[in-house]
Formats: C-alpha cells, structure tokens, sequence
C-alpha cells in the first residue's frame, strides 16, 4: 500500500518536473527541473529494491552530470541563449514523431498487458543484498566490460581535456 | 515488505513538513520591512559588483569534469570493496588495472596543464 | 506491489517527453538535458524488468549506461564549450553548414 502510493507521487513528480524540463525557457530552470526528475526516477529505484543504483543515480547522475551541465550553461552566457527563440522551426515533423511514437508506445502496452504477466512470477528474495550480489557479478560475469569502462574513461578524459582547452594556449 | 524504507519515508515527511512550517511561518508571521540595501544580493559583506551572469573561466568546467570521471571510478570502488575478500586476488588485479588505466589519463592530464590554474 | 506495467507506462511516458524536447527545443543544451531523460527512461525499464525477473542483469547494465553517461557528459559538454567558441551560438538550426 505505502509503496503503491509512493509509486504514484513519485511518478506524478517525475512526470511533472520533466514537462517543465522541456517547456522552461531558461536552461538553469530547465536543470533544475531534471534534477527534481531525476531524484524521483531514484525514488522509484528505491520501490524496486536496488538500493545500489539508487546511490549511483545520485552520485554521479545528480551529484556529477547535472553538476557539469550547470557548470557549462554558466560557462557559456546565458542570457543570450534565454533571449533567443526557444522552440525550433520544424514543428511539425516533431508534432508527427512524436505523435508517432507516442502512438506506438502505447500500442505496444495495450497490446502487451498480457505479456507482462509472465514476469509475475519472480520478485525474487534474490535481489537482497543488492550491493553485495553486484559487486560478484561486476567484478566476475562483467570482468571485461568494467576494464572497457575504465578505457572509455581514459578516452573522455583525454578528449574532453583537449577540446576545452583548445583556445586557449 | 517495506518496512527497511518505512523510516526513511517518515523521515522525508518530516523534513519537508519542517522545512515548509518553518519558512511557511516567517512568512506568514514575519515582519517585512524591505529597504534597498536589504534587498540587494548578500556577498559576505562586501558591496556585490557587477552581473552574477558574467562568463566563467574554463578551469571550473575541466575540474568538473575531471570530477565525473574520477567520482565514476570511486562508484566502481564501492561494489568492488563490498566483495573484496570473495574476489580474492583475481579482484585485487582487476581494479589495480582499471585504476592504473584511469591513472594514465590523470598523469596525461596532469602533464598537459589541465590542472594548472594559473593558466 | 506495484504492477510490471505502471513502471513500462511511466517509463514511456517519460521517453516521450524526453523525445518531444530532444525534437522541439532549439538550445543545444537543454536538448542535451532531454537526452538524459530519455536515457534515465530507459534505465527505468532496465530495472523494471530486472526485477521482476529476478535477475540481476538489467541492473549492472543500467549502472553501465549511467558511466556510458557519464564519459558522454564530459565530452558532449566539451564539445558544446568548443562549439560556443567558434560559433558564438547555441541554437542547433542554426548549426547548417551541412545545407546545400
């Protein structure tokens, strides 16, 4: 019961802040509004029990990325952006996709209501310990993967470090 | 079932029923007597000079920047230290080449003055 | 419990709107901001299923795409501060040199 209506409070939040995100006309509301976004997505982490990603979502999704987003739209003037027309011209094509995939997403949940029921099974007391199971399977079943982040760290740290600082020598 | 998170959930109610009764009450029951000098943004003191809107130098961004990458890296930490005694030594050398991978750019970057805020 | 379904729903939703800014708006980095969104849309599903499943799979992948993010930020905003140099802009139609 408390987690259905946590659910719902938590959706409505996100739901809400991330139309705000899209309609704001200055790109610092817009961010704080993706956080607010982004914490109640965290939120419902929490209802499907992985407390792990939660963390992570606010560490480095809230705590870093929104961190650098902020850090960049005071990097480059705001006031110019904010006076220029926000919407683009081409509204119609992106009134038809979005319509478009609008329409195919929810034709694809009508249709599989049905589908989702086999995933009923498991809510499995597998999944406690959330942490600790992870890390076996990061640092086991995911051993490549983890050394190819690591690689694909060292390639924005160096790419990025390069394109910022162009100028300015 | 949620019993764990419960409390917390208490406890977001609240945080948020103080924070609302406090800042709800000194407006509501405050007295506003708004002058010019009250009013004007608070620096430490000092008289505030210029537009807060005034473009930054790029040294914040590379810091924040290298900051994501390197709070990445800890998150990688954190499952890792949670089994290390499991892993045994195959985990000790998995995270001592990603660690010495990510050290490599942070000695690139170093080398490259990245960090040099004078520059 | 919350049905498998209330979660897919919210996720849609939520790409979608992430899609709807990601076409609409015109400053580079609030489309920026709606692609996190669609990504965090993603991620919702991922960990929907993972769950209801029980397997554990859907969750290292959504931490994946969180560090994928992460090097994409870094980059993608290095590449929007080096676009604001040399264009003096951050509207994306005007970025047209690709025109005939």
């Amino acid at each position: 019961m408390v987690a259905e209506v946590t659910f719902f409070i938590l959706s409505a939040l996100a739901l809400g802040s991330a139309v705000m995100v899209i309609t704001r006309r200055n790109p610092v509301h817009s961010a704080l509004w993706l956080i607010v976004t982004l914490f109640s997505v965290g939120g419902v982490f929490l209802i499907l029990r992985a407390p792990f990603l939660f963390a992570v979502q606010i560490i480095l999704y809230v705590g870093g990325i929104m961190v650098l987003i902020i850090f960049v739209i005071m990097l480059v003037s705001v006031d110019v952006s904010g006076r220029q027309q926000q919407f683009s011209r081409q509204w119609l094509v992106g009134l038809t996709t979005v319509l478009i995939l609008a329409a195919e997403l929810g034709y694809a949940l009508y249709r599989g209501s049905k589908g989702f029921l086999l995933a009923r099974s498991a809510p499995a007391a597998a999944l406690e310990n959330n942490t600790q199971a992870i890390g076996t399977a990061l640092y086991q079943n995911y051993m490549l993967p983890v050394e190819i982040a690591s690689i694909l760290l060292l390639v924005a740290m160096v790419g990025a470090v390069l394109m910022a600082k162009r100028k300015m020598e | 079932m949620e019993s764990g998170y419960l409390t917390i959930l208490i406890y977001i109610g609240a945080v948020v029923f103080l924070s609302a009764a406090i800042l709800g009450m000194s407006a509501w029951v405050g007295v506003k007597r708004p002058t010019r000098e009250k009013l004007s943004p608070y620096e430490c003191g000092i008289q505030p000079v210029g537009d807060a809107r005034e473009r930054f130098s790029i040294s914040f961004y590379l810091v924040g920047m290298l900051f994501i990458l390197f709070d990445v890296e800890a998150v990688f930490l954190y499952p890792w230290a949670v089994v290390y005694k499991e892993l045994k030594w195959f985990g000790f050398t998995e995270m001592l080449l990603y660690i010495l991978i990510l050290l490599a750019g942070y000695v690139y970057i170093w080398k490259k003055g990245a960090l040099d805020w004078s520059r | 419990m919350v049905p498998l379904s209330h979660y897919i729903a919210l996720s849609a939703i939520l790409f979608v709107i992430g899609a709807a800014g990601f076409i609409f708006r015109r400053n580079i980095i609030t489309v920026f901001m709606c692609i996190e969104l669609m990504l965090n849309a993603v991620n919702l599903a991922f960990m929907a299923f993972s769950r209801f499943r029980g397997n554990l799979d859907g969750q290292l992948f959504v931490f994946f795409v969180i560090v994928v993010a992460a090097a994409e930020a870094a980059v993608g905003l290095a590449l929007i501060i080096s676009l604001y140099r040399s264009r003096d802009t951050l509207a994306i139609d005007e970025l047209d040199s690709m025109k005939l």
